[in-house]
């Protein structure tokens, strides 16, 4: 995959603060905050949609990182992919919880325009791109039900609630999209 | 990149669905006991992951706010003194919370485990009103209320971050990059009440996590109109009182 030196070096970073923090350097873990919190708090304020869950999520992803990083490798993962998929993994059980809690769902119907803007666009990584190309193929609707999915972290029930379709419609929607994701993405 | 076909072509999509994030609770904690014994399905999880975490670099990223760092460190025991890393992780024998292989890719929340260890810094912030300036002998006690500042260098780039526990009077000072001074000097704290002088709050080691004492005086000052800043001083303090070296960083107080 082809990057920019500097994203490169970026990458090499991380995953060398991440290795380290594995190993208990408390330098390396304030560095790892330092250069990843602003990027994995959005992502749960993106899912989660409430600056204190959010928080109180971050502050348990970094509790996480410390006592779980020895279990990261780097020759597997970037750490980016490693802790990202932390930040959605612990959002996406809080969402649960919330919805335990309250019975309902608390989200305004409809989806969200989660179009990025043109200029991040631009700013994004090569395999970005190569998904977004993937995505492009799908149809519109099942594209977005993807896209809703993975940034709001709903389940199939609130997917088919919000669009209006029943539950099997949606299944197969979602389940079509990721095969053809998958093809498209090996080509 | 890893991909696991099946004889029919048909990778699991459980896999996929699991990390989209489309299942309900109870279909993840199945998903998740299945990954321990399930290497197909753990690879297809393994090569989603990759395949789909790209789309976060749509989101934005967004500073989350200062005393989160603290709280992390505080809940952690990390900092200072205390270098201690924090209790292991209970050890059910072959359970879910020791699989190594798990929490390499999944990452799956610890909630459950993280029972908190309740520190002072783990409640929850409150914003603080403005002291009234003559407090009187019959202040009630407030409520557990914090205030943060980010106290930055003159480039912007954050130095420490102070939290301080109005009710309990103490401080906690971060440095957000750790900062290396001169071996014959060192770093003190000053609080700047509007027009006033500073006030020394302490000597600190600059790249180390700091807790510190708020004397009631210091804390009857404490306002989002007073400024925390820090000045390179000679070992153990100025000998003035006042600070007599450069301000290296400094940063206003905001309720929490």
């Amino acid at each position: 995959m082809v990057q920019s030196p500097e994203a490169a070096i970026d990458r090499e970073q991380l995953a060398q603060l991440l290795t380290l923090s594995g190993r208990g350097d408390e330098k390396a873990f304030a560095q790892l905050y330092e250069r990843s919190s602003a990027k994995l708090y959005g992502v749960c304020l993106r899912m989660l949609r409430d600056r204190g869950e959010a928080e109180d999520t971050l502050q348990e992803i970094f509790t996480t990182v410390w006592r779980r990083a020895s279990s990261f490798d780097a020759s597997k993962a970037s750490a980016m992919t490693w802790l990202i998929t932390l930040s959605r993994n612990k959002s996406i059980d809080r969402l649960r919880k919330r919805h335990e809690a309250h019975g309902d769902d608390d989200m305004i119907d409809g989806l969200a325009d989660d179009a990025p803007s043109p200029a991040a666009h631009a700013q994004t990584s090569q395999e970005h791109q190569q998904l977004e190309h993937c995505l492009d193929e799908l149809e519109n609707k099942h594209r977005d039900a993807v896209r809703e999915a993975f940034f709001t972290g709903a389940t199939y029930n609130e997917l088919a609630d919000r669009c209006a379709v029943p539950l099997g419609t949606m299944k197969s929607w979602i389940r079509r999209s990721l095969i053809k994701l998958r093809t498209c993405l090996e080509r | 990149m890893t991909t696991t076909t099946d004889p029919h072509g048909h990778e699991k999509l459980r896999g996929a669905e699991y990390v989209l994030g489309v299942l309900d609770a109870e279909q993840r904690r199945e998903v998740e006991r299945q990954l321990l014994d399930d290497p197909e399905l753990a690879a297809a999880v393994e090569a989603w992951q990759e395949r789909l975490a790209p789309l976060a670099e749509e989101i934005a990223a967004t500073q989350p706010a200062a005393y989160v760092w603290p709280r992390i460190l505080a809940e952690l025991g990390l900092g200072g003194s205390v270098m201690a890393r924090s209790a292991p992780e209970p050890s059910a024998s072959g359970g879910l919370w020791n699989n190594l292989r798990l929490w390499h890719w999944i990452g799956i929340g610890a909630s459950a485990v993280a029972a908190a260890c309740v520190v002072m810094l783990v409640t929850l912030p409150r914003p603080m009103p403005t002291p009234t300036p003559v407090p009187t002998a019959t202040t009630p006690t407030p409520p557990t209320t914090f205030m943060v500042a980010k106290i930055e260098q003159d480039n912007g780039v954050a130095g420490w971050t102070a939290t301080m526990d109005v009710t309990h009077h103490r401080m906690i000072l971060v440095p957000a990059t750790p900062q290396a001074i001169a071996s014959d000097r060192s770093t003190q704290l000053w609080l700047i009440p509007p027009g006033q002088k500073p006030v020394s709050v302490g000597v600190f080691i600059p790249d180390k996590a700091n807790s510190m004492d708020l004397p009631i005086a210091l804390v009857k000052q404490l306002s989002d109109k007073a400024l925390l800043a820090v000045s390179v001083e000679p070992k153990g303090g100025s000998p003035t009182g006042q600070p007599t070296g450069p301000v290296i960083a400094k940063g206003s107080i905001t309720g929490a």
